[in-house]
C-alpha cells in the first residue's frame, strides 16, 4: 500500500489533484493579496478623515493592523475559493462543455480523449476564475460592512485608535474565522 | 375746584398726546440665523426706523410681542430700534412673524386688557413682519447612515448568492 502511495502521479492525477486541493496558484495568490492589501487599508482613510485619528502616531498600528488585516482576509479568499469552486464547477458544467464540444467539433484531428480533457480544463478554469473573483467581492462586502457598523455604532464611544484596531481586527478575524466552516 | 381739576386734566392729555407718535412710519430690516448645524438657537433680530410727524423725546421706550412673547425694544440710535430674540431650532417656525411694537401707553393698554381676557388684542402702533426661511440643520440623512444602509445591501446581496450557489 506504502509502495503505491509513493509512486508518482501521472501528470493528469496531479493536474486533477491540484483541480480539489485548496493551494492556490501564484497568480491566483498575487490577486488575493492585492486584494487584501487594499481593502484593509481602506479604511485608514475613513479612520483618519472620518473618526479624526492623528495619522503620524498610529503609523505604527496602521502597518501591523493592515498586514494582519491583509493576511487574514487573503485566508479568508482562499477558504471561501475551496468551497466554492467546486459548486461553481458543477453549475457550469453542461454550459461550458457544450460550448466547448461545438469549438471543437470541427476538429477531425483531435482524439475524443483530448477534447474531454480540454472541456475539463476549461472547466475547472471557469470555475476557478468565477470562485476567485467571487470570494474577494464575498469578503469584501462583508469586511467593509463589519468595520462600517462596529466602527460607528458599536465601538462609537472608544477612542479612534482602539476603534481602528478593534474593528479591523474583528472584522477580518470574523472573516477567516466563517470561512474555515464548511457550509 | 372744578376749574382747577380740568385744567389738570387737560395738562395730562397734552403731555400724553406730545408724548405719543403721530403718523408712524417705519423702516426695518432683518436677520435671522440660516444655519442650524452651528448654533444651538436661532436668531431673530429686526431693526427699524420711527418715523413720527411730531419729534419724539430722547428716551421714547418702545415694547414688542411676538407671539404672546413679551420683548423690550432696545433704542440703538436716533430714532433706531432693535427688537431681537431667540429660539430652539426645533422650535423654530419658517415664515412670517408678525412683530407688534406698541409705546409705553399701548404696552400699558395691553397689559391691562390681557389681565381681563388673556387673548386680547390692542391695535398696535406699528407691526413689523420679519420672514424666517427656515433654517439649515444637517442633511436629510447622514452620510455614516447612508454607508451603512448601502453596505449592508450589498453584504446581503453577497450572503444571498453565495447560499445559492453551496444550496
Amino acid at each position: 500500500m506504502s509502495g503505491k502511495a509513493n509512486k508518482a502521479f501521472t501528470k493528469e492525477e496531479e493536474l486533477l489533484l491540484q483541480d480539489f486541493s485548496r493551494n492556490v496558484s501564484t497568480k491566483s495568490s498575487a490577486l488575493f493579496y492585492g486584494n487584501a492589501f487594499i481593502v484593509s487599508a481602506i479604511p485608514i482613510w475613513l479612520f483618519w478623515r472620518v473618526h479624526a485619528l492623528e495619522v503620524s502616531s498610529s503609523l505604527a498600528w496602521f502597518a501591523m493592523v493592515t498586514t494582519a488585516s491583509t493576511w487574514l482576509l487573503a485566508l479568508a479568499y482562499r477558504n471561501t475559493k475551496f468551497q466554492l469552486k467546486h459548486r461553481v464547477a458543477v453549475r457550469r458544467e453542461d454550459a461550458v462543455a457544450r460550448e466547448m464540444a461545438r469549438k471543437l467539433a470541427d476538429d477531425k484531428k483531435m482524439s475524443r480523449k483530448e477534447k474531454d480533457e480540454r472541456i475539463l480544463w476549461k472547466k475547472n478554469e471557469v470555475a476557478d476564475y468565477e470562485a476567485t473573483t467571487y470570494s474577494i467581492f464575498y469578503n469584501n462586502a462583508l469586511f467593509l460592512t463589519i468595520v462600517i457598523l462596529s466602527s460607528f455604532y458599536i465601538l462609537r464611544s472608544f477612542t479612534p485608535t482602539v476603534n481602528y484596531i478593534v474593528s479591523l481586527t474583528a472584522a477580518s478575524g470574523l472573516l477567516a474565522l466563517l470561512s474555515t466552516g464548511t457550509k | 375746584m372744578v376749574t382747577k381739576y380740568a385744567i389738570c386734566l387737560f395738562a395730562i392729555a397734552t403731555v400724553a398726546f406730545a408724548q405719543g407718535c403721530t403718523n408712524p412710519q417705519v423702516e426695518a430690516t432683518s436677520f435671522t440665523s440660516l444655519d442650524a448645524t452651528v448654533v444651538t438657537q436661532i436668531a431673530y433680530i429686526t431693526e427699524f426706523t420711527l418715523k413720527c410727524d411730531n419729534p419724539l423725546p430722547e428716551n421714547y421706550a418702545l415694547y414688542a410681542e411676538v407671539e404672546g412673547k413679551p420683548l423690550t425694544a432696545a433704542r440703538v440710535g436716533e430714532n433706531r430700534y432693535q427688537v431681537s430674540w431667540t429660539e430652539e431650532p426645533a422650535k423654530a417656525r419658517s415664515g412670517t412673524h408678525d412683530v407688534l411694537i406698541l409705546d409705553e401707553e399701548g404696552w400699558a393698554n395691553l397689559r391691562r386688557a390681557r389681565r381681563a381676557d388673556p387673548a386680547a388684542a390692542v391695535a398696535p402702533l406699528i407691526a413689523i413682519q420679519l420672514h424666517h426661511p427656515g433654517s439649515y440643520s444637517g442633511p436629510w440623512v447622514n452620510s455614516e447612515v447612508l454607508a451603512t444602509a448601502l453596505s449592508i445591501l450589498v453584504a446581503y446581496t453577497a450572503l444571498r448568492h453565495k447560499s445559492k450557489i453551496l444550496a
